[in-house]
């Protein structure tokens, strides 16, 4: 029933929900910022097809094992990140993001991992280069539905690829570090801190970015410790310079220090197709 | 609809901003008298650069001037260089020429070819702004840990800077001083003085005052280096029920500014609306306003105007209603980075560095407009200046239907379509304001409006809409009900075949 290289890979999930935030910003939010994510997706889908053509010496095609699977879907899910963080004023601008997004997952690797989150580096090097694009913070208001939904499906996304850990250990420190700034430092009213927890912003960050398994260290202890440091200097730049979102800048400026975790902390590293295991023993079972 | 050449005539603003009635900054204002005072429309300019932020606050006060007091929080204790009077007419021209803005267009008759349209108006704009009210006060010290870091004399204000380590202390000091300090702000004076923020304190000097030439009260302008890109609104609803508004012109050097811990609107723009909107335009803004601001969940900024308006760009708008910002007009509003010696300084520019100044002549000016509560909006208002330079005007059109004999073929072709596009507007206005067609009086014009048959009017338009809709309810119901129906019948078929 199901081929060894099952089409429910975990990642389509997280594609999947992704495209829900998108629709949701464009039919709820009135985004209409379409060159932006026409492009990105264009751009993210050519760049990569053609470096991992060149890289394997061949024209590859476009369906199947060799083809969509192998170089069309990761580079989706980093798409689809800049079209629901980044803005630009011009379609080059976002064109720059996909090439540089796409230049970070072949040019900085260490052995199958990627040193840098691509679409964090994308997002952070364009944002530094161009002086053309922004990030919204605000961009998801503080919709309490939202923060529900986000939560619940960034969860299914991240217990299937078993990483729920760095997820919980980047909010959970995040936000206890906000609860003790604004409600015990400062003695502002509850509210003003569930306003702060309560912006999409955050939540997708720790559920769709921190939590990618091919740049986070491969051993629980090590990612508990990383993620924990991420939400501790990210809640530092943002509480006492003021400085807004500080997570994906902390995460690109973090990401060498993953490397060295993983030498101290040995531990096999994360591989996708891993992940579909769940579905192989559902049709193997079937086959019994 | 193109077979219509149009053109623009006229450009007719109307203030729709300033509808309410007394009004305050982002500070509360204090009393002696006993009656509460409520803080409606405040305006606010802000220019921002790296670190260095400009702010400067009309004041709106009504009453008698020597009563009028303000408190508002600000990150450093200000310098008494840092701290001037503006002239107040600089707000009137930020407003006129930033504010949502109605245009005409006149259709022409397809019956003849040229038609000279001699009747080009140009209406005024009314701005209404108000003064608002209270106190006075003498200036004591008690060991209430309250500490007066500065205190100066500028223009017609007497101004402290307080510092101070508790809420209890601060209340208590600017009540033994003559200040009506509302019960609620026990709640966010607290956190201000935790997090490490002064109290700039404004009251009336009544020698000053006397030397004042016009009965209104200056805007007081404030310069401080610090990180925090903000507008403290909390302590602005401690004396308030309800709703405040406040317009907030913006000037940056790169491009919009917006507000990252609420979500940014757009207000729909570029709209045909009904010819008899124009009687009414500023009711129509503030139900426009008031029915999006609900429809986008309260805890928003809207954004009414976006441009550059450097002095080298040379259109500042399209079409402008008033006139665009002069490079004075900019350093008055507290634009710092422009040289006022030279008009072009190419030399660039790049963010930062509060103290070595960089000349550039760029400037970006957004105007945003926050109608906010306590339950909304829970934080201050913070921004962040983006890369965004999109230009964006808030912008409503109203066509003026052909005059003369429309006996002619494409007459006809032209009154059915006029037909249709008033039918259109009507659809419009309602879905922009949320009234009904029955909320609006259609006032016509009838020297515009006698080449129009009636089955043309907006009248009949709306009739005509009415029944549509009355149609489509019709239709919804009727397939609500059969749907009803054949599930009825499903169900019970279900439940028979077990049986």
């Amino acid at each position: 029933m199901f081929k060894e290289n099952s089409p429910f890979d975990p990642r389509y999930f997280q594609v999947l929900f992704q495209l829900i935030f998108l629709c949701y910003g464009i039919f709820f939010l009135q985004w209409n910022d379409w060159t932006h994510y026409i492009i990105s997706i264009i751009g993210c889908l050519l760049f990569n097809y053609l470096t991992e053509s060149i890289k394997q010496g061949k024209m590859l095609p476009a369906f199947g094992k060799q083809g969509w699977n192998l170089w069309g879907f990761s580079v989706m899910i980093s798409a689809m990140s800049l079209c629901l963080l980044l803005k630009t004023n011009h379609w080059y601008t976002s064109l720059v993001a996909c090439f540089l997004t796409v230049l970070s997952k072949y040019i900085f690797r260490i052995g199958k991992k990627h040193l840098f989150n691509p679409s964090a580096f994308g997002i952070v090097a364009t944002l530094l280069i161009t002086k053309d694009a922004w990030l919204s913070p605000g961009q998801w208001g503080s919709n309490a539905i939202l923060f529900f939904l986000i939560s619940v499906l960034g969860t299914i996304v991240v217990t299937r690829v078993q990483k729920l850990d760095t997820s919980l250990a980047f909010s959970l420190t995040f936000i206890g570090l906000l609860y003790w700034r604004q409600i015990f430092v400062l003695g502002w009213p509850l509210d003003y801190f569930i306003h702060s927890i309560s912006s999409g912003s955050l939540l997708l960050f720790g559920f769709f970015m921190i939590s990618d398994p091919k740049t986070s260290p491969n051993h629980r202890v090590a990612r508990i410790i990383w993620a924990m440091s991420v939400a501790i200097i990210a809640f530092y730049f943002s509480a006492f310079k003021w400085i807004y979102n500080t997570p994906i800048w902390i995460l690109v400026a973090a990401a060498p220090i993953v490397p060295i975790l993983d030498r101290f902390f040995s531990s096999k590293p994360f591989e996708w197709s891993s992940s579909t295991v769940y579905i192989r023993s559902i049709s193997k079972i079937k086959k019994e | 609809m193109k077979s219509f050449r149009k053109k623009i005539a006229a450009v007719m603003v109307v203030t729709a901003m300033i509808t309410h009635e007394a009004s305050a900054f982002c500070g509360f204002y204090v009393s002696k008298a006993d009656g509460t005072l409520k803080n409606k429309t405040s305006q606010v300019i802000i220019v921002h650069d790296g670190n260095r932020s400009v702010v400067t606050m009309y004041n709106d006060f009504k009453g008698d001037m020597k009563d009028f007091a303000m408190v508002v929080p600000v990150p450093v204790v200000l310098k008494r260089n840092d701290i001037k009077v503006v002239d107040q007419q600089i707000f009137k021209l930020l407003n006129e020429y930033s504010q949502p803005r109605l245009v005409e267009y006149y259709d022409e008759n397809p019956c003849y070819l040229r038609y000279d349209d001699s009747d080009k108006k140009e209406k005024a704009p009314m701005a209404s702004m108000l003064e608002g009210k209270v106190s006075g006060l003498s200036v004591q010290r008690a060991d209430l840990g309250v500490k007066i870091e500065a205190k100066y004399l500028v223009g017609e204000y007497d101004i402290l800077l307080l510092s101070a380590k508790e809420s209890s202390g601060l209340k208590t000091w600017l009540t033994e001083n003559g200040y009506k300090i509302p019960e609620a702000a026990n709640e966010v004076l607290q956190p201000y003085i935790n997090s490490n923020m002064k109290f700039f304190v404004v009251k009336v000097n009544e020698k000053e005052l006397k030397k004042l030439s016009g009965n209104f009260l200056r805007p007081i302008q404030i310069s401080f280096n610090s990180p925090k890109f903000m507008l403290p609104i909390r302590l602005g609803m401690a004396n308030a029920d309800g709703d405040q508004d406040m317009i907030v012109y913006a000037f940056t050097k790169k491009g919009r500014i917006e507000s990252t811990n609420y979500r940014n609107v757009e207000l729909p723009t570029g709209k045909k609306i009904p010819l008899f909107v124009q009687n009414n335009f500023s009711n129509f803004y503030s139900n426009l306003f008031q029915h999006q601001w609900d429809r986008e969940g309260k805890a928003v900024t809207m954004l009414e105007y976006a441009w550059d308006v450097s002095p080298k760009n040379y259109m500042k708008c399209d079409p402008c209603v008033a006139t665009a910002p002069s490079t004075q007009d900019l350093l008055q509003s507290g634009v710092f980075w422009l040289n006022q010696n030279t008009d072009y300084d190419p030399q660039n520019l790049d963010d930062d560095n509060s103290n070595d100044l960089v000349y550039s002549d760029n400037v970006y000016f957004s105007r945003l407009h926050i109608r906010y509560n306590r339950n909304s909006f829970p934080q201050d208002l913070m921004f962040q200046e983006t890369s965004n330079t999109e230009n964006y005007q808030a912008r409503y059109i109203i066509t003026h239907p052909a005059t003369g004999d429309l006996n002619c073929v494409g007459g006809k072709k032209y009154l059915s379509d006029l037909k249709q596009r008033r039918r259109e507007e009507m659809q419009q206005l309602v879905s922009l304001t949320g009234k009904g067609y029955s909320d609006w009086d259609v006032v016509t014009n009838n020297d515009e409006e006698k080449f129009i048959p009636a089955e043309n009017s907006y009248n009949e338009a709306a009739i005509a809409n009415n029944k549509i809709e009355k149609r489509q309810h019709g239709i919804l119901f009727a397939t609500l009900g059969v749907m009803g129906l054949i599930s009825l019948v499903g169900f019970r078929q279900r439940r028979k075949k077990p049986m």
